[in-house]
């Protein structure tokens, strides 16, 4: 049952077929068929019998010409389960005498199905020879595995795609085989079954449909206001490959529309949906149901034609509601007269309300629609749905409601996969499946204003921009990403440079400010995890509450970790929470980008990939703490208009100076993680912090006052920012080691931290340097030294 | 063997596969010509709008009704002259799929009779 015959009439079909079936052979057999009737003709013209022999060879090319193209090229399945029946001709034409899995296993890209899986899921000849065996043996286990696969998929026939995918499976190690390559067993018989739905299409659309025929619209009215304004649906889609629904929601609401379309009764329906879930997929694929002569619709509906008015454009056509009015009421005549016409009115809450870029026109629309004479369909956002029929009962009332919901990620996946060759056509790409499975992660991820199945299109449309040779990988898919929502994906590992950097992200914070090791360490930790892909994704990526005494560098470490990580210090988000201190501040906190840009919501969601700092969290209103607790635990936080705001991808770092004290005398003095525990509970007792709330950090970090060691090192990185600001004017200042200890006897305050010595820098290094300047001492590449006495004279 | 099969298939698989083809282009001339759908229709007003938006005077009625009378005259024409060279295209295709059907049993074996022909001397 699984031998091979290789001289199997299937097997010389195919053989045959493939070597005959080139355009050159069938260019030839065209002129070996007319040219010889010419000839032949001429010939018995000019009295020659011989020409009768010039028809033969034309009859031997049209026997020749529709063998090939009806037998050799097709080779039909055999009647038997034996694998010999059941190759498809591509995979019998590969074959050769005594095939084994390595000799098959570099020509299954010149089968169209392993070419697919070739493209898409990287099962090239290379992967493959190195997988297959040279046994003739294992060509037996091949084609048991290829069988299972064609019945697991219910495959007419066991095409080139099959056989890869079942070499690849008799390998012992296939799992881990396909796990280097992030895929799966099930990936690869999803790939087979995406190959065999594709290429189901392009027969279907090889065969004439039949749509009604030339006389179909005789007997309906013109449109020529319709077609000015509208797009005729029907027009279009009769034009292109039919579309598939994968959902039985779509499957069901189409049922519906059938159902109150050719019943008495109100004739409209109401798509209420978000945006992206597909509405415009139903009444696409109804528009093409309608004008099939084949399906199963009453006649009354047979050869409807539905007519798209986009309510936006519509209403930005005109000027004012008195035009507007005018228009529709002329729109709704002519398709009233017209007697095949179905009205979809897109995003027609817009119709209903009277605010920027809408019109309330429902005075004219709800006697149509209670009249229920003109077929309308109308598709709007549920929320807006809502509003809708809190302000007016009697227009939701009469119309007949049809619920669209997201859809699921196997859907997205079948829905991307029936979308994507539209998508290379345009684009001139081709996109793996590794791009696909991206999309839907990253879309669910990051795009939030449209849903499932569009957020996943709309990444992968943005994707075809980033394709590497023609292919739109996973990094592809990435990089779209990166740059649309300025967050950071890859190639934070990708480089040495790069690894070498987050290995030694203590030092390079280090560089920017002093000490602190176990808040440093914390922090490096979490980005660590964050690049390596381990971190959980469903929360930021790290959350701290930095306890310490004021100046001793927690706002810095925010900033540096910003300047090292998060592309420089543009990237940090900053609120000072003694903003907040009242319950009512928190709609400020969490108010909607168009009505406060500044918000914590407004910023995340524009800079989504940043440092979040809270400071001075300890001031902040219990209300606003609690609001506070979703994002730390998931990540997540909703707006005043409820939009989710994604936090996931920020670190967020909020900062106290409660138990300041505590610090000051206990740390150095005992076990630091002693005294952190007994700070939590101290306060937790104190009620300055709900236990919930300190629960819901990854960490809480102990910041120790500065002694006068440390603020020489914060002297040393003060004096490297002056010489960072001076280096345009390419001027220098060196302080000598009396001028630092000068500095730090002035600045030195163990209750104020780094902040006075930041203070006497300013007063003195800089006004040194303005004065210098001004009196033309320095000039364009000197150095300035400064001295004890300098800073004393400037002190005092 | 393979002449066998080729031939076995010629006369027997090969023949349903080209009988069937013939038949579905039968059915697409059918579908494209709607004779069914024009004789139903067949003095229907041909693509009328204006008919129906009328007034209630006498002289807009009479305007109606001589707008309809036309429109239908026109349809009716129309029509008439699509469902005659219909039936007139789908009965040459019929004969020419019938004469097909009667053509592809005899075309392999027409060799023999060229070489006859050509034997016999026979010339225009």
């Amino acid at each position: 049952m699984n031998e091979f015959k290789y001289n199997s009439l299937r097997a010389k079909y195919a053989r045959l077929g493939h070597a005959l079936d080139s355009n050159v052979f069938v260019t030839f057999l065209w002129l070996g068929i007319f040219a010889p009737i010419v000839f032949g003709s001429i010939m018995l013209f000019y009295g020659s019998s011989f020409g009768w022999l010039m028809f033969i060879i034309s009859i031997v090319c049209i026997i020749s010409l529709t063998i090939i193209k009806l037998l050799l090229t097709k080779v039909p399945v055999g009647k038997t389960d034996d694998i010999n029946d059941i190759l498809s001709a591509n995979a019998l034409a590969i074959m050769d005498k005594n095939p084994t899995p390595k000799s098959i296993a570099p020509k299954l890209i010149n089968t169209r199905s392993g070419r697919f899986l070739a493209l898409r899921f990287g099962l090239i000849p290379n992967l493959m020879i190195g997988v297959a065996n040279d046994l003739p043996d294992d060509m037996t286990a091949v084609f048991e595995n290829a069988r299972k696969i064609k019945t697991q998929i219910n495959a007419p026939q066991i095409s080139g795609g099959i056989l890869s995918i079942a070499i690849i499976l008799t390998h012992p190690n296939h799992e881990e085989i396909l796990s280097r390559m992030r895929l799966s067993r099930e990936d690869l018989i999803e790939g087979i079954t995406w190959y065999n739905y594709l290429h189901g299409l392009v027969k279907a659309s090889q065969k004439k449909r039949h749509d009604g025929g030339i006389a179909r619209d005789f007997t309906f009215g013109f449109t020529p206001l319709l077609s000015r304004y509208g797009q005729n649906l029907s027009s279009t889609r009769s034009l292109t490959m039919k579309t598939q629904l994968f959902r039985a929601e779509h499957k069901e609401a189409i049922k519906q529309m059938t159902d109150i379309f050719s019943n008495a009764g109100r004739q409209n329906v109401a798509l209420i949906g978000p945006e992206g879930s597909g509405r415009s997929a139903v009444v696409n694929a109804f528009a093409e149901q309608l004008l099939d002569a084949n399906s199963p619709i009453p006649r009354n509906l047979k050869f409807r034609q539905i007519f798209k008015l986009d309510a936006g454009a519509l209403i930005g056509g005109t000027s004012g509601q008195g035009d507007i009015e005018r228009l529709v009421a002329g729109l709704i005549n002519e398709a009233y007269s017209a007697k095949n016409v179905i009205l979809y009115l897109n995003d027609a809450h817009l119709f209903f309300e009277n605010a920027v870029g809408s019109v309330d026109i429902s005075n004219l629309l709800l006697p149509v629609l209670e009249a229920g004479r003109l077929r309308i369909i109308m598709s709007m956002d549920e929320q807006r749905y809502l509003e809708i029929s809190n302000r007016k009962p009697a227009l939701t009332n009469a119309l007949n409601k049809i619920m669209i919901s997201p859809a699921n990620e196997e859907e997205t996946m079948k829905i991307m996969e029936d979308q994507v060759p539209s998508l290379e056509w345009k684009y001139r790409v081709s996109y793996t499946y590794w791009a696909l499975k991206e999309a839907y992660r990253l879309g669910d991820r990051y795009i939030k204003d449209v849903e499932m199945p569009g957020r996943a299109m709309r990444v992968l449309e943005d994707a075809a921009r980033y394709a590497h040779d023609g292919l739109v990988f996973a990094e592809s898919v990435q990089e779209a990403i990166e740059k649309s929502q300025g967050v950071k994906l890859q190639a934070s590992t990708s480089t040495e440079e790069a690894r070498d950097r987050l290995l030694n992200l203590e030092a390079l914070i280090h560089e920017h400010m002093i000490d602190q090791e176990p808040a440093v360490h914390a922090v490096s930790d979490a980005l660590r995890r964050a690049a390596a892909g381990v971190r959980n994704e469903n929360k930021p990526i790290g959350t701290y509450l930095f306890l310490g005494p004021t100046g001793v560098g927690k706002t810095e470490l925010a900033k540096a970790l910003s300047e090292v990580y998060f592309n420089g210090e543009s990237e940090i988000i900053r609120i000072d929470m003694n903003e907040y201190v009242e319950a009512s501040d928190v709609n400020r906190l969490i108010a909607e980008g168009s009505v406060d840009a500044m918000s914590l919501t407004a910023q995340v969601s524009k800079h989504p990939f940043s440092v979040v700092l809270l400071d001075e969290i300890e001031k902040a209103s219990p209300q606003v703490l609690t609001t506070l607790l979703q994002m730390l635990d998931e990540g997540i936080l909703r707006d005043t208009k409820n939009h989710e705001v994604s936090f996931r991808d920020a670190i967020v770092i909020c900062t106290s100076n409660a138990g300041a004290d505590m610090i000051r005398e206990n740390i150095g003095s005992s076990d630091y993680e002693k005294i952190k525990d007994e700070l939590t509970n101290h306060l937790i007792q104190t009620r300055e912090f709900k236990p919930e709330f300190l629960n819901r950090f990854d960490e809480i970090c102990l910041f120790k006052p500065l002694s006068k060691e440390d603020l020489r090192k914060i002297t040393t990185l003060l004096i490297k920012n002056v010489n960072k600001t001076l280096a345009p004017q390419k001027i220098e200042v060196r302080l000598d080691e009396s001028a630092v200890d000068a500095l730090i006897e002035a600045g030195y305050d163990p209750m104020l931290g780094a902040r006075p010595l930041r203070r006497v820098v300013s007063k003195t290094v800089e006004n040194i340097v303005a004065k210098a300047s001004l009196r033309g001492d320095i000039k364009s590449g000197d150095i300035l030294t400064i001295n004890e006495n300098d800073i004393k004279a400037e002190l005092n | 063997m393979l002449a066998t099969g080729l031939i076995s298939w010629w006369y027997c698989d090969g023949y349903k596969l080209f009988a069937a083809k013939l038949w579905t282009k039968l059915g697409d001339t059918a579908d494209l010509f709607s004779i069914g759908s024009l004789l139903r229709t067949l003095f229907a007003p041909y693509r009328q709008i204006s008919a129906n938006a009328g007034g209630k005077s006498i002289d807009d009625k009479i305007l109606g009704l001589i707008d309809r009378m036309v429109s239908r005259f026109v349809g009716g024409t129309v029509r008439l002259g699509i469902v005659i060279f219909g039936i007139i295209t789908l009965v040459l295709q019929s004969i020419g799929s019938i004469i097909s059907l009667i053509v592809w049993p005899v075309l392999p074996l027409t060799p023999i009779l060229f070489i006859a022909l050509a034997v016999m001397g026979v010339a225009l």
